[in-house]
């Protein structure tokens, strides 16, 4: 079906299944026939922030201080956090929008999209803030081999998700012969592709931000790259919201409160679900041990990481009806929920409200010279 | 009132003080639980609600079943009885 900016069909969007139904018309909010989805696009805006609102200036002092396996740990980090963040800024929109049919659904993916623009630009904010040129830092992120590896497993659900839905699009339902491959288009693969397509994307949010958030949150326990904790809390935040919509759609699709049909389907691929979950953890896993393959970091190390995984796992799995595959009983990392606390996520009024204390602010940069006529 | 806490490491009578959320009432009886945004959005102190009644003090936001409760942003009405996954 040929997709159309300003759908003129007039039809009842109140009976439209999230995805695949009429392209959305009219961007109406008067009524919503998923509520959830205004609630959390109100939610999100109350969060706004901007990473030039953190001052990271200490934090170059700071890293200077680490020792090296420390050093690359905090920067490899960073490294996955910004892919995670460039494969979150654009896949929803591209992947989600083309197929979408209730206006507070697409805005939703409109507003969560755009809050993972704030994120990779908060990265360039603070490795600016430790390297005069952060160029090798971002160059090495698609050479870095553990790095790729992870991305290739992520972004093979929203790649296929994209070029089955183009397929369609273009040539409607049938085989297809592109390139001399073959592919089989019709409105059950695509709906499967969307269904394997969020769960990767809910793995995503549920966990594979978690080890990078407990190395920074272990560094901030030691008074150290503090600038840089409090942005990354400000993205914990927002990351548990977005985590809150896809664990919504899976439900709604599971539980027969959407399209009857995702409802099969989740049935039906339940365990090509849980792999895709399972297979995050292991990935988060591998993840731990090249963080610390040159060294630990003080408070934290690989057996306390992977344990952690294993724990958020169980929690996030348990949300969309996947039971807890492992056996953790305890938080090994209590001090976590400290950091994931939203009250402690602390932006000064006057300056997320007024927007001409955004622009200046405070020169934080103080030279030697400046003492020259300072007398004791 | 009391909130009769069962969670994967035992069984906890907790009293309920007034001016607290489920929560923090069973957090100062230095029981362990789950809890990340205590703003009713994140869903991780989801815990199934066996018997009794809550209120909500906060439009949760966070996916729950039917028989499930957020602690974070709720007090008991009743005694409650609660199970934590």
């Amino acid at each position: 079906m040929k997709y159309t900016t300003f759908n003129q069909v007039s039809n009842n969007p109140l009976t439209e299944p999230m995805f695949f139904g009429n392209p959305v018309n009219v961007a109406r909010y008067d009524q919503q026939k998923h509520q959830i989805f205004e609630k959390l696009i109100e939610k999100q805006i109350s969060f706004f922030w901007r990473p030039e609102e953190v001052d990271v200036s200490k934090d170059r002092v700071d890293f200077q201080k680490l020792s090296d396996s420390e050093k690359h740990i905090f920067i490899s980090n960073l490294k996955y956090q910004t892919l995670l963040d460039s494969i979150q800024g654009r896949s929803p929109n591209i992947a989600l929008l083309p197929i979408i049919s209730i206006p507070e659904l697409e805005t939703w993916v409109e507003t969560w999209s755009f809050y993972e623009t704030i994120h990779s630009r908060s990265y360039t904010h603070i490795l600016r803030n430790l390297f005069g040129d952060p160029s090798s830092i971002f160059e090495d992120i698609v050479e870095n081999e553990e790095i790729k590896k992870r991305a290739a497993d992520i972004s093979k659900y929203y790649d296929d998700l994209i070029f089955a839905t183009q397929l369609w699009q273009t040539l409607g339902e049938g085989t297809h012969t592109v390139n001399g491959e073959t592919h089989l288009i019709n409105m059950r693969e695509l709906k499967k592709k969307l269904y394997l397509c969020m769960n990767s994307v809910n793995a995503l949010e549920a966990i594979r931000f978690y080890v990078s958030f407990a190395c920074t949150f272990a560094f901030a326990e030691r008074e150290l790259m503090e600038g840089n904790s409090k942005i990354i809390r400000l993205i914990a935040r927002d990351e548990n919201l977005h985590l809150t919509s896809t664990q919504h759609i899976l439900n709604l699709w599971a539980k027969g409160k959407d399209d009857p049909e995702m409802a099969e389907i989740a049935e039906e691929c339940k365990e090509e679900a849980t792999n895709i979950f399972l297979n995050a953890v292991e990935q988060e896993k591998e993840w731990a041990a090249f963080l610390f393959q040159q060294g630990s970091m003080i408070g934290l190390n690989k057996e306390i990481l992977c344990q952690y995984v294993e724990f958020i796992a169980n929690h996030r799995m348990s949300a969309i009806g996947l039971g807890q595959p492992f056996d953790v009983k305890s938080n090994p990392l209590p001090w976590m929920n400290n950091y994931l606390n939203s009250d402690n996520v602390q932006v000064a009024p006057q300056e997320s409200e007024i927007s001409s204390y955004l622009v200046g602010q405070i020169d934080s940069e103080v030279n030697a010279d400046e003492f020259g006529d300072f007398d004791l | 009132m009391n909130i009769k806490t069962h969670t994967k490491n035992g069984t906890y009578n907790v009293p309920f003080f007034d001016g607290d959320t489920i929560l923090q009432s069973i957090e100062r009886k230095e029981v362990e639980v789950q809890s990340h945004c205590r703003d009713g959005f994140c869903g991780a102190c989801r815990c199934k609600l066996k018997s009794g009644q809550v209120e909500y003090k906060v439009d949760p936001l966070a996916f729950i079943n039917d028989d499930e409760i957020l602690t974070c942003c709720t007090i008991p009405i009743t005694n409650i009885e609660i199970e934590f996954d």
